[in-house]
């Protein structure tokens, strides 16, 4: 049963990185919201992983921290190359490709 | 001879690319003086007796061959003569026209396509010709392209001679399945040669035959020779009177010894060409346009060639190319010079009294007129009489083409009076002060006008003399004629002689006062029909043209419904994309919703199933 309470913590910790990607203009908090629904996940899975005692899951874990790390390098590259630019770090300044 | 050809293809090709840079009577004296040198080439080569020309592996079977013999030299001398007067003539009709160097080149590119036909020794090197001169009567008659009338009459001609082309196509592949050879003289050889002829050798001379009856404007086809008048005098005179029309005649001379093998195919073309000579009267009888009444009679006169070849007279028939294109050049050309005297006006009931204020031209009338019709001892004359007295002479004639043939020589006689009468007698009913032409229109007239009166000297019955028959002997094919005795054969020629004589009469009474007379109710009604040409026209309208063209509208009308149909649903399509583009705000934020909102309503469809 103890369970359910790291899910619950999961799922709330997935709610406010999705609020905060949707409602945030700044990249960086874009970026940190992103961060925070990925560690939403990796405490999903790790629950699971303990709850049935599979390795699969923390393996899956693992490979999450790693996608992030690049994920995280890449954004922040971006980042820095449109405030050279742009001299801004708000996303909705950055909407030139509608249809 | 390759000089001859390629010194008036010279002309069309220099006057074509720089003719706008030459002053005005420059590219006609030019144009004149080319042809008027391969008409010296032409007496040369015949003095000198003739040129072969030959690469022999052209195509397999069909060599690139010309020949100068008899037979084309005389049809070479007939289209350079009269091609060269008419082109001097031509330059003081044309003068200051807007296209002047343009005619010339055409007129050039004409002469140069008609000798390519003429000399012609292999069937496709004569279709290349053949076609140059229907391209050339294209051009020619839609000169004054801007009339929209003119340009139909150009299209007209150009698709009622396909029908004939389409002939010679098929007649030249049904002689290469069967010879494997389309050498006009390999082909003599090998008819000539062989016992047993092809059972299919009638089809071919029936097709090439159609070849012959499009270009020369025999029934069915004759509809556009009329309309062709459209196009400027000179033109008529030299394309549509003298020498494009002959190649018919000259196509069955030229395979004269396939048609001799041939007496079905002969009594039908003797047939179509009496039929013709007798349509062609009768609607000149009802014309009142100065040109239409001698297109009429060309048709006719064409239709007397016709005959003579149907019944075996191939070098009458060539004799009458001859004395027709000098009376009929000089027709045409005298119609020519009462235009222009009247500034373009054509209606014959606008006319009369002209003898008074355009002598010359009225005396070249008056030649012309009684050549035509006829009169004794003008060129006329002689070689119509000789194809009436050949019907009953040579091998495919008969009584009955005797009878039709002597009836049509008597309304040509009324006929051409009738022209002569209106045009030059009685008094002026127009408006405007009528002048002469100038020398340059005259002397041109003058020649012809020589010829016209003397050229049937050249071959006289028995006992004369007789130059042209013995001339174009080698070239035609031989057949056995049964002549007359000296006293039935004069008989003959002087009963052709009344009948001309009593139809010139008759058309000098009818139509002299024409205007103050009472006419009976049905000779008037006669004329209506007449003037319509026998409604020929209409006829082709009601059967052939108008279902054509409703089935082209109705055939455009599905095409555009289609287009529209593809049209608009390409049109939804993109209005659909339109809308849908709208998602595509260009803010993360939103893109970031979509994913989740469509993520969880994925999870919620896996939960609920």
């Amino acid at each position: 049963m103890t369970y359910v309470y790291y899910l619950l913590l999961s799922a709330l910790l997935f709610a406010l990185g999705a609020y905060g990607a949707m409602r945030r203009r700044s990249v960086l908090l874009l970026l940190m919201s992103v961060e925070l629904m990925l560690n939403a996940a990796n405490l999903g899975l790790i629950t699971f992983a303990r709850a049935w005692g599979s390795l699969a899951a923390q393996g899956a874990a693992l490979l999450v921290v790693a996608l992030a790390a690049a994920e995280v390098a890449v954004g922040l590259a971006l980042v820095v190359a449109v405030f050279r630019v742009r001299e801004s770090t708000t996303v909705d300044d950055l909407s030139e490709l509608k249809g | 001879m390759l000089l001859a050809i390629g010194l008036p293809l010279l002309g069309f090709l220099v006057l074509g690319l720089f003719g706008r840079r030459f002053k005005e009577p420059t590219p006609g004296v030019l144009a004149s003086a080319l042809v008027g040198l391969s008409f010296s080439i032409s007496v040369y080569l015949l003095f000198v007796g003739g040129e072969r020309f030959a690469l022999a592996d052209w195509l397999p079977g069909i060599p690139l061959a010309l020949s100068f013999d008899h037979l084309s030299g005389y049809m070479a001398l007939v289209v350079t003569g009269i091609g060269f007067l008419i082109h001097v003539y031509a330059i003081g009709y044309m003068a200051g026209d807007e296209g002047f160097s343009r005619f010339f080149a055409y007129f050039n590119f004409f002469i140069a396509a008609m000798l390519t036909l003429v000399f012609a020794d292999s069937y496709p090197v004569m279709f290349i010709g053949w076609e140059g001169v229907g391209l050339a009567s294209f051009l020619l008659i839609g000169f004054w392209y801007a009339d929209w009338k003119n340009a139909d009459s150009a299209r007209k001609a150009f698709v009622v001679n396909r029908i004939g082309d389409l002939g010679f196509l098929l007649g030249m592949a049904a002689l290469y399945a069967f010879f494997g050879t389309l050498s006009i003289s390999g082909l003599k050889e090998a008819i000539e040669g062989s016992l047993v002829l092809p059972a299919g050798l009638g089809l071919v001379g029936l097709l090439l035959f159609v070849a012959a009856v499009g270009k020369s404007a025999q029934v069915p086809l004759m509809v556009w020779l009329p309309d062709a008048m459209a196009g400027p005098t000179p033109v008529s005179a030299l394309i549509h009177a003298a020498t494009m029309v002959t190649a018919g005649v000259y196509l069955l001379a030229r395979s004269s010894f396939l048609y001799v093998n041939l007496p079905d195919v002969s009594y039908w073309i003797a047939v179509i060409g009496v039929l013709t000579a007798l349509y062609g009267a009768l609607s000149a009888l009802g014309q009142w346009d100065i040109k239409k009444i001698i297109a009429y009679s060309t048709i006719s006169q064409l239709g007397y060639m016709f005959l003579a070849v149907g019944v075996g007279a191939y070098w009458i028939a060539l004799f009458h190319v001859m004395t027709h294109a000098f009376y009929k050049a000089l027709l045409f050309l005298a119609s020519g010079s009462v235009i222009h005297a009247l500034h373009g006006e054509q209606d014959v009931r606008k006319m009369g009294g002209l003898k008074k204020y355009l002598p010359r031209t009225h005396l070249h009338g008056l030649i012309g007129a009684l050549s035509l019709a006829g009169f004794p001892l003008m060129a006329g004359f002689w070689s119509k009489d000789a194809i009436i007295t050949a019907t009953l002479t040579h091998p495919f004639g008969g009584l009955g083409f005797y009878l039709v043939a002597l009836f049509t020589a008597f309304l040509t006689a009324i006929y051409a009076m009738r022209w002569y009468v209106l045009v030059f007698l009685g008094e002026y009913r127009g408006q405007g002060h009528p002048h002469e032409a100038p020398a340059v229109m005259t002397v041109p007239n003058d020649v012809l006008a020589f010829g016209a009166t003397f050229a049937g000297f050249l071959a006289l019955p028995e006992p004369f003399w007789n130059l042209i028959e013995p001339f174009l002997a080698p070239a035609l094919a031989e057949v056995e004629a049964h002549p007359f005795g000296l006293w039935t054969e004069w008989g003959l020629i002087l009963l052709s002689a009344v009948v001309a004589l009593v139809g010139l009469w008759a058309g000098y009474t009818l139509y002299a006062n024409y205007f103050k007379k009472k006419l009976p109710e049905w000779y008037r009604a006669f004329e209506r029909a007449a003037l319509e040409a026998f409604y020929v026209d209409k006829i082709y309208n009601a059967f052939l043209v108008n279902p054509a063209k409703e089935t082209a509208k109705l055939l455009g009308f599905t095409d555009r419904g289609l287009d529209a149909t593809y049209v608009a649903t390409a049109s939804e399509v993109g209005a659909l994309g339109r809308v849908l583009a709208r998602l595509q705000t260009g803010y993360a934020r939103f893109y970031a919703f979509l994913i989740l909102f469509f993520a969880g309503l994925f999870v919620l469809w896996g939960v609920v199933r």
